[in-house]
């Protein structure tokens, strides 16, 4: 379970804007940004199964663009962490802290994989998150793959 | 399906030579030399409703009583006068184009068979949208003209659909916002409306309208009890065509027939004629935009609505919500961060994160960012479109790949697979949209008929699917969906949840498409109570509280209704489950949709 701050009264937000075509488009604006990305909660292995894992962490509402995505560098050695995961987050601009959760696919069966978490707008900005190597084990087995 | 005992004689269409389609079979003729095609059923037992027939007819009555009344309204309405620089029409001008739109959206002409208008898939009591029950439970698309064949997703809602802008890339974002339909295909870049770019895509769509060519809605215009409303708005003379004597034969041959060899316009029209067939195609699809525009469609009119009015101090407001109500708001865009994506509009006046102690905004909130994303849905064995792999009487095959079909929407456009593209530059942007469906205003997701109650077993409900495949059968397991999508997962397809586990409830098949998958959503913590909350808000959102919603009253069908003491299935949780089919072994993904380039990446299984 991660916790999350939560304002007992509901927070602004930007509101409609104008498209450049004249029709009326609610597209939320960017968020502006925060110096850094701080993380308050975790890096953590959310869940895993098969041969997908879900990292989570939750940091303050780094700000940017709404599209967001979360991202996992991990590798089977902690020196060498070659893999890249990548998973959209949509930020909320009336929230203080945003959860990200990344999903690996194509894990390997009881392994111990090294990571480390950042994240970034879509427009390639990077958030600037510190984050210290962590590790998890995929499960011994994974569950009969069938598409049926 | 084949008759041992018809005979029919089939020739060749020429340029300028007609075709004559002789058949014998047992639906009704629409009228005495009318040609009869047998039906299209190449569906397994039990995939079509059992009351398919009756349905159809019943909603087709619905559709007439509406025409009827559109008319009568039209001739009710004193006539606009045409003056000024540039000449507007002065007036009723404005009223006399939505109401010709609602005419032409009830208009049953405009299909091949003359059984199939805008609205048989789009009722005003659904949210203008599917209007079936047991369709929306069992094969989700709806049956077009030549039946049955039918198309792929559910149909969606016409309120709020005006509201989409052009759509665009936006640099920033990095994302595609605006454009109509699931997959966004309907851009607007021609019309500046992707609402009436919208209009012209099922009239010629072989599974739904199924007319041949687009110069048939002008051909059916001219002959049309309205034409002269059409004239009045949008020019005398715009109807003068000279169609060729064989152009009732091409409009009453289903599009996609191999006679019409591949070719888009059948209808031999000088260049003139064209262009002028062409302006009132584009006439049509205007029309039908400033209909759903109008508040006949698109009325602001909700629980909600009036809440934002009371906060915003209107006199005579009240605040309407109840406690669940507003504790569902509250998780709405707290917890639930469902306002993440499904934009509800704030007020500004505090800096960004700090408590917020100014009005609601009343600018009216749309529910949605007008983006897309993919929330990782299984596939729905049900859907209409797996079963059409072998071709029909006129020999046409809706989907060859039958099981191997992937919903890969945004991408699939994209690509020019779904529709063809007109933005080069977007194709590159293909494998990061696969698997990305439109976010949905929420407005209007639980308008049922007044008579049913909600959308949520045990009832008396109303039966709609929800999301793009009509995977999911009630609010409840939508909001469940967002909730526990993650906690819940299983590597099965749907249809083989393990002895155990209940499919919706504590288990998720894995998703159709894993590409790009939204995590925003999947594990949002929310309690089971919480889950009622947020479904108790959405149902605020449903228009014709404030003011009485048209044509709500046009259901003439049964509500759905079931026992929970002898239906384990009979709550808004398990809904629909006791018509869950196990997915058959699927095949790869057909090359004609995950083969085209740019790939998708990873590989589409």
């Amino acid at each position: 379970m991660y916790k999350r701050l939560m304002n007992p009264i509901i927070m602004a937000a930007i509101g409609c804007l104008l498209s450049s075509n004249a029709m009326v488009a609610q597209v939320s604006p960017t968020t502006p940004k925060t110096v850094r990305g701080q993380i308050t909660e975790g890096p953590a292995l959310e869940s895993s199964k098969d041969n997908w894992a879900i990292i989570t962490w939750t940091s303050n509402n780094p700000g940017g663009t709404e599209e967001h995505f979360g991202v996992v560098h991990y590798g089977t050695d902690p020196k060498s962490l070659t893999n890249t995961a990548k998973s959209h987050i949509r930020l909320n601009p009336s929230h203080s802290y945003t959860v990200f959760r990344v999903r690996l696919d194509d894990l390997k069966p009881g392994t111990t994989y090294y990571y480390t978490v950042g994240s970034m707008g879509s427009n390639g900005a990077d958030d600037s998150i510190k984050s210290t190597i962590k590790q998890f084990t995929t499960t011994a087995e994974p569950e009969r793959a069938s598409r049926q | 399906m084949k008759r041992a005992n018809s005979v029919r004689t089939l020739a060749i269409c020429t340029a300028g030579i007609g075709t004559l389609l002789i058949f014998s079979g047992t639906l009704a003729a629409q009228g005495p030399n009318q040609p009869v095609p047998p039906p299209y059923n190449p569906y397994p037992p039990g995939i079509l409703p059992s009351d398919i027939v009756s349905e159809i007819a019943r909603v087709r009555g619905e559709v007439a009583v509406i025409e009827n009344e559109a008319l009568a309204q039209w001739h009710a309405l004193p006539p606009p006068v045409l003056t000024g620089q540039p000449p507007t029409l002065q007036g009723t001008g404005q009223r006399a184009n939505q109401l010709l739109g609602k005419i032409m959206n009830f208009d049953e002409n405009m299909s091949p068979f003359k059984n199939r208008a805008c609205g048989f898939c789009h009722m005003p009591y659904a949210g203008f949208s599917g209007p079936i029950p047991s369709v929306n439970l069992t094969m989700v698309a709806y049956p077009g003209s030549y039946e049955f064949r039918a198309g792929k997703r559910t149909s969606q809602r016409y309120t709020y659909a005006p509201n989409f802008p052009v759509l665009n890339f936006n640099k920033t974002q990095q994302a595609f916002f605006g454009g109509n339909f699931w997959d966004s295909r309907a851009t607007g870049y021609l019309l500046g409306s992707p609402d009436a770019e919208q209009a012209q895509h099922p009239p010629v769509d072989t599974q739904e309208h199924a007319l041949p060519d687009t110069a048939c809605i002008a051909f059916r215009l001219s002959t049309a009890v309205y034409r002269p409303l059409f004239e009045t708005v949008w020019g005398t003379g715009s109807l003068d065509i000279a169609f060729p004597p064989n152009t009732e034969q091409i409009c009453d041959t289903p599009g996609g027939a191999s006679i019409f060899g591949g070719s888009a316009t059948p209808i031999q029209l000088t260049p003139a004629d064209r262009t002028k067939a062409n302006n009132v195609f584009d006439n049509w699809g205007n029309s039908l935009d400033q209909y759903e525009a109008s508040p006949d469609v698109s009325a602001f009119s909700s629980k909600f609505d009036e809440y934002l009015a009371f906060l915003a101090g209107v006199t005579g407001a009240t605040n309407p919500m109840t406690a669940d109500e507003l504790a569902g708001y509250k998780l709405f865009d707290g917890k639930g961060n469902c306002n993440s994506c499904h934009l509800d509009g704030k007020g500004t006046t505090s800096p960004q994160f700090q408590p917020d102690h100014s009005k609601t905004a009343s600018a009216a909130p749309l529910f949605t960012c007008f983006g897309s994303a993919n929330l990782g849905l299984p596939l729905n064995p049900r859907d209409a479109i797996y079963y059409q792999n072998k071709p029909d009487f006129f020999g046409f095959t809706a989907n060859p790949d039958g099981f191997g079909f992937r919903d890969l929407g945004l991408g699939s456009f994209l690509r020019g697979v779904a529709a063809p593209n007109p933005n080069s530059d977007w194709t590159q942007f293909a494998p990061t949209s696969d698997g990305q469906m439109q976010t949905s205003t929420a407005r209007n997701v639980a308008m049922v008929p007044p008579a049913c109650g909600s959308t949520e077993a045990p009832g008396p409900y109303f039966q709609k699917g929800f999301f793009h495949n009509g995977y999911i059968k009630s609010l409840k397991q939508l909001v469940h969906f967002y909730n526990t999508r993650d906690v819940y997962p299983f590597n099965v397809t749907s249809g083989h949840c393990p002895a155990g586990t209940i499919e919706k409830v504590n288990c998720w098949p894995m998703p159709e498409v894993r590409n790009n998958m939204d995590m925003t959503v999947g594990k949002l913590g929310l309690t089971d109570k919480e889950e009622d909350q947020i479904v108790a808000f959405l149902e605020t959102l449903t228009d014709g509280f404030t003011t009485p919603y048209p044509d709500i009253g046009t259901f003439t069908g049964t509500c759905t209704t079931c026992n929970p003491a002898t239906d384990p299935n009979c709550s808004a949780s398990r809904q629909g489950n006791g018509f869950l089919i196990p997915t058959p072994p699927l095949p790869p993904c057909g090359t004609d949709i995950c083969g085209v380039p740019p790939v998708p990446s990873p590989p589409i299984p």
